[in-house]
């Protein structure tokens, strides 16, 4: 990689050195230092991926095995940000449907590539048609929608087999790349693009060493007046044992996506003032009911089983306080509020109720006997057993609280802790009475619904199910996501979900229990601005957002 | 001249039944690598997209053809040298990845496994001169302590005290994130500083062995009729331990080292992953992990062939050593 002859060369070799010196005693990257052009010196960040003997592959379609660094070289046309979900113009300045069919993008002009050259429509043409020469780098599956893709000056004109709203999440999941590099690539299937990778970026390789990766700041940049970094260092980790957690409670990152016990203890008690950590909400974890046994098939039992699970107690015992509560609603909260209906109380979080679910379950036929025990509409006992990954032990003990929970209103429940495999299987073919399920929390929310709930992703008992694992039937819920499907305005897409919010409120498909956490750790050493609960402007993931965002530290 | 022959053919044998082996084994697994590899990705608190996992296993591929012609095709890769590409480390080929890990567990691996090997030989062979003399317990005892100690319990300790108590040694890691591999003098000070805490944990537990091996055959020995002749001729102590004792109680250590050299290969799978060392144990559990067939296989073909190998040249020395098991073959 050629630089021009200037400080910026100078002042890059000197933190090199510094960085060789300090990497001989072993402490890297505390102290703060501004660098070339009033910004931020250098960035440290954790694990740049490859597994333990990484190698330079900079690729941005092979999903499995890709280095870090190139979700800051390459980008898409659009960002949907994805805490609120909102969009944000990118490579593209503007689009608009001409049809239910037809999305036109508007490119934006000015854009160049790092190696110079300018950035056009017919790059996009090219990228799109590549990934339909070779379906095994189209991971998002836009294939499966689009019909074709074309330049036209400086627009380009994607056409879908349908109605394609529900594909404009995954269109603008698509990195796109040079022509005039990769029009020249014999296989993209088996191409690094390890030596000097061109993309439009913000950031371009610098160096590379199984230990290390190094990352400089893209002058040519298309906004980079807005990028005060002028390198991001990526450290090859032990997989998040116990030595990384050592070195981010010793304030050796500035950011990092770290599980740690005791978070606020073993790092920001360390140093309140900097070290900081934001575990936003991401897809909810529920408890799967199989619906096609009793007495999951009746609907005022699960109506009445909302309203018996602990879930505070479940936060904070088992979960040690990083997450919370999720809405019945099946969406994200307070992210994508926008999308509930008004009228919902408390963004569809469900209180614990003991009380008023004994008496609704009661009410529905489900009566106590002499002894306390639950029966069921055959008059026998209620009995059955809850499914959940032995290795998983947050989960083992969420399980237990809620497994308390049921049998407190007299229902007779064992735990059961199988392989994850195993788990995953059984839930697949239908083979369990309750699990745990995983769902949502994309801001698709075509998949977020037809996923786990479409009759059409569904399987017989028996039969492996790739979505919809409890087994929900029906037609009000298969119409909803065939308008949501097409609906190509914000409005219509709303009004669908709305339906959709209603029947996970009223018909209970699946009662959500907790978010999952994006793991989100940061210090305010060198740069601030980081996305914070206060200031959700993106999730953790936008790395392209954020780092538009980070100034160096003022103190 | 027979025995030789005979050797020859008996590793041939076991060569082939281990190639064959370790192409039926992988296959007999269930497990998607696919969704392996994906799974290293999300966390569990998300959804895999099935489109992403659909792309990966076109980009993967599955074997064609039945089993028959599949172990032909494998065998005529292993002929010449092909090993796949791997699935981890996708699109390198095998033979990039191991290439990169080997010289770090040659290294470090064989450098202590002959080091114990030495210190402990010669210390048992002390022990044995000395036996039942205060020395003799020291030894004795004092490596069967430490060999009931658990080895990642030493590592833990090791990094513990002399990489973040102390901060002498880096805690992990076969190089430093500024130094670049190559033939540089501050790569290989570097990657020095790195291997000084792995090396230690293997030389506190490696000798045990050879120590207790040695000094048992070697009490055995000299309680022979032919050492007792020795001593009754008049011959110096010394001379009696080293050329009528340890000569001979020697034989078994011998095999037990070229074993253990040809293990080498497969690394030291405990030590690596402890250490975080960039070398062929760590490696295969990776392999293992991710399903990484094509990996996984090469790196237990390439084991067991070593074990193979040094068995058989320890079998050679053998019969050069000790004229009696040519002998007692020819009948």
């Amino acid at each position: 990689m050629s630089r021009p002859r200037s400080t910026t060369a100078l002042v890059a070799g000197t933190a090199v050195l510094g960085l060789l010196l300090a990497g001989c005693t072993g402490t890297d990257g505390s102290g703060k230092s501004t660098g070339a052009g009033g910004r931020i010196d250098y960035l440290n960040f954790g694990d740049f991926g490859g597994g333990a003997a990484p190698k330079p592959n900079y690729n941005p379609y092979l999903d499995a095995v890709k280095l870090s660094s190139t979700l800051y070289m390459f980008e898409t046309l659009y960002i949907v940000e994805g805490n609120s979900c909102k969009e944000k113009p990118w490579l593209a300045d503007s689009y608009k449907w001409q049809d239910p069919e037809t999305l036109v993008f508007d490119i934006r002009p000015g854009v160049k590539w790092n190696d110079g050259k300018s950035f056009t429509a017919k790059d996009v043409e090219f990228t799109f048609n590549m990934l339909k020469k070779h379906p095994a780098l189209d991971v998002r599956g836009a294939w499966a929608k689009l019909n074709s893709v074309k330049a036209n000056g400086g627009k380009v004109v994607f056409s879908f087999k349908e109605p394609g709203a529900s594909a404009f999440t995954i269109i603008n999941q698509v990195p796109i790349v040079p022509k005039h590099i990769w029009s020249k690539v014999k296989d993209p299937t088996t191409f690094t693009n390890a030596k000097s990778p061109v993309g439009t970026g913000p950031m371009k390789m610098k160096s590379f060493s199984p230990k290390q990766l190094v990352t400089t700041r893209n002058g040519r940049y298309w906004q980079a007046d807005k990028v005060k970094v002028n390198e991001i260092r990526f450290n090859k980790t032990d997989a998040g044992g116990q030595v990384e957690q050592l070195k981010l409670s010793r304030g050796e990152y500035d950011q990092q996506g770290l599980y740690v016990p005791d978070i606020q203890k073993t790092y920001v008690n360390r140093d309140p003032k900097h070290h900081h950590y934001w575990y936003a909400p991401g897809g909810p974890v529920s408890i799967y009911m199989n619906l096609t046994r009793a007495p999951f098939d009746d609907v005022r039992f699960r109506r009445a089983l909302t309203k018996a699970f602990d879930h505070q107690k479940v936060i904070r015992r088992a979960q040690l306080g990083y997450v919370t509560h999720a809405s019945q609603s099946g969406l994200v909260v307070p992210g994508q509020k926008d999308f509930l209906p008004k009228t919902l109380p408390d963004e569809g979080r469900i209180g614990y109720d003991p009380a008023a679910a004994d008496k609704e379950l009661t009410k529905a036929g489900y009566k106590k006997d002499g002894e306390g025990r639950r029966l069921g509409k055959n008059g026998k006992p209620i009995s059955f057993s809850f499914k959940v990954p032995g290795s998983y032990t947050d989960w083992v003990a969420s399980s237990k609280i809620l497994i308390e929970n049921l049998k407190s209103l007299g229902m007779d429940v064992e735990q059961e802790t199988p392989t994850p495999k195993s788990q995953e299987e059984d839930r697949a073919t239908g083979n369990y009475d309750m699990t745990f399920g995983v769902h949502g929390g994309t801001c698709n929310n075509y998949t977020n619904f037809s996923e786990p709930l479409s009759s059409a992703r569904t399987a017989p008992i028996g039969k492996k199910a790739d979505g919809n694992q409890v087994r929900w039937k029906d037609a009000r819920t298969d119409k909803l996501l065939g308008e949501l499907r097409v609906a190509v305005s914000r409005d219509r897409q709303k009004q669908a979900v709305h339906g959709l919010v209603d029947i996970m409120m009223d018909e209970v498909p699946m009662i959500p229990i907790w978010y999952g956490a994006k793991w989100f750790q940061y210090t305010t050493n060198k740069a601030e601005g980081w996305p914070n609960e206060r200031n959700a402007y993106a999730a953790a993931g936008d790395n392209l957002v954020w780092l538009t965002h980070l100034t160096p530290a003022k103190d | 001249m027979k025995f030789f022959v005979r050797r020859t053919g008996f590793f041939l044998a076991t060569l082939w039944a281990a190639v064959t082996l370790n192409f039926l084994i992988p296959r007999l697994e269930p497990g998607d690598p696919a969704e392996a590899l994906l799974s290293r990705l999300t966390s569990r608190t998300e959804a895999v997209d099935p489109a992403q996992l659909a792309a990966v296993r076109k980009l993967l591929g599955a074997p064609d053809g039945n089993l028959l012609q599949q172990y032909w095709e494998y065998l005529a890769a292993l002929a010449n040298g092909h090993f796949g590409v791997s699935y981890t480390y996708y699109p390198y080929s095998v033979t990039d990845v191991i290439s990169e890990a080997m010289p770090w567990t040659l290294v470090l691996v064989g450098v202590t496994q002959i080091f114990s090997f030495v210190v402990g030989t010669a210390l048992g062979a002390w022990a044995a001169y000395r036996r039942n003399t205060r020395t003799d317990s020291l030894i004795t005892l004092g490596s069967t302590f430490l060999g009931t100690l658990p080895f990642f319990w030493i590592g833990l300790l090791l990094i513990f005290v002399f990489a973040i108590t102390l901060n002498w040694f880096p805690e992990g890691g076969g190089y430093g994130g500024g130094s670049q591999p190559g033939w540089t003098w501050l790569f290989f000070s570097d990657a020095f500083q790195h291997s000084v805490l792995p090396a230690l944990s293997l030389l506190i537990t490696g000798p045990i062995g050879w120590i207790l091996g040695m000094r048992n055959n070697m009490v055995q020995t000299l309680g022979e009729d032919y050492a007792r002749l020795a001593r009754a001729k008049g011959l110096p102590r010394r001379r009696i331990a080293l050329t009528y004792g340890a000569r001979i109680a020697i034989l078994p250590n011998v095999t037990g080292f070229a074993i253990a050299l040809g293990s080498i290969l497969g690394g030291t799978v405990l030590v690596e992953s402890i250490f975080n060392y960039p070398g062929m144990g760590r490696l295969l559990l990776e392999a293992v992990s991710n399903k990484d067939f094509p990996l996984m296989q090469t790196l237990f073909l390439f084991t067991t062939i070593g074990v193979l190998i040094a068995n058989f040249l320890a079998d050679m020395a053998y019969g050069l050593l000790d004229p009696r098991v040519r002998r007692k073959d020819a009948t």
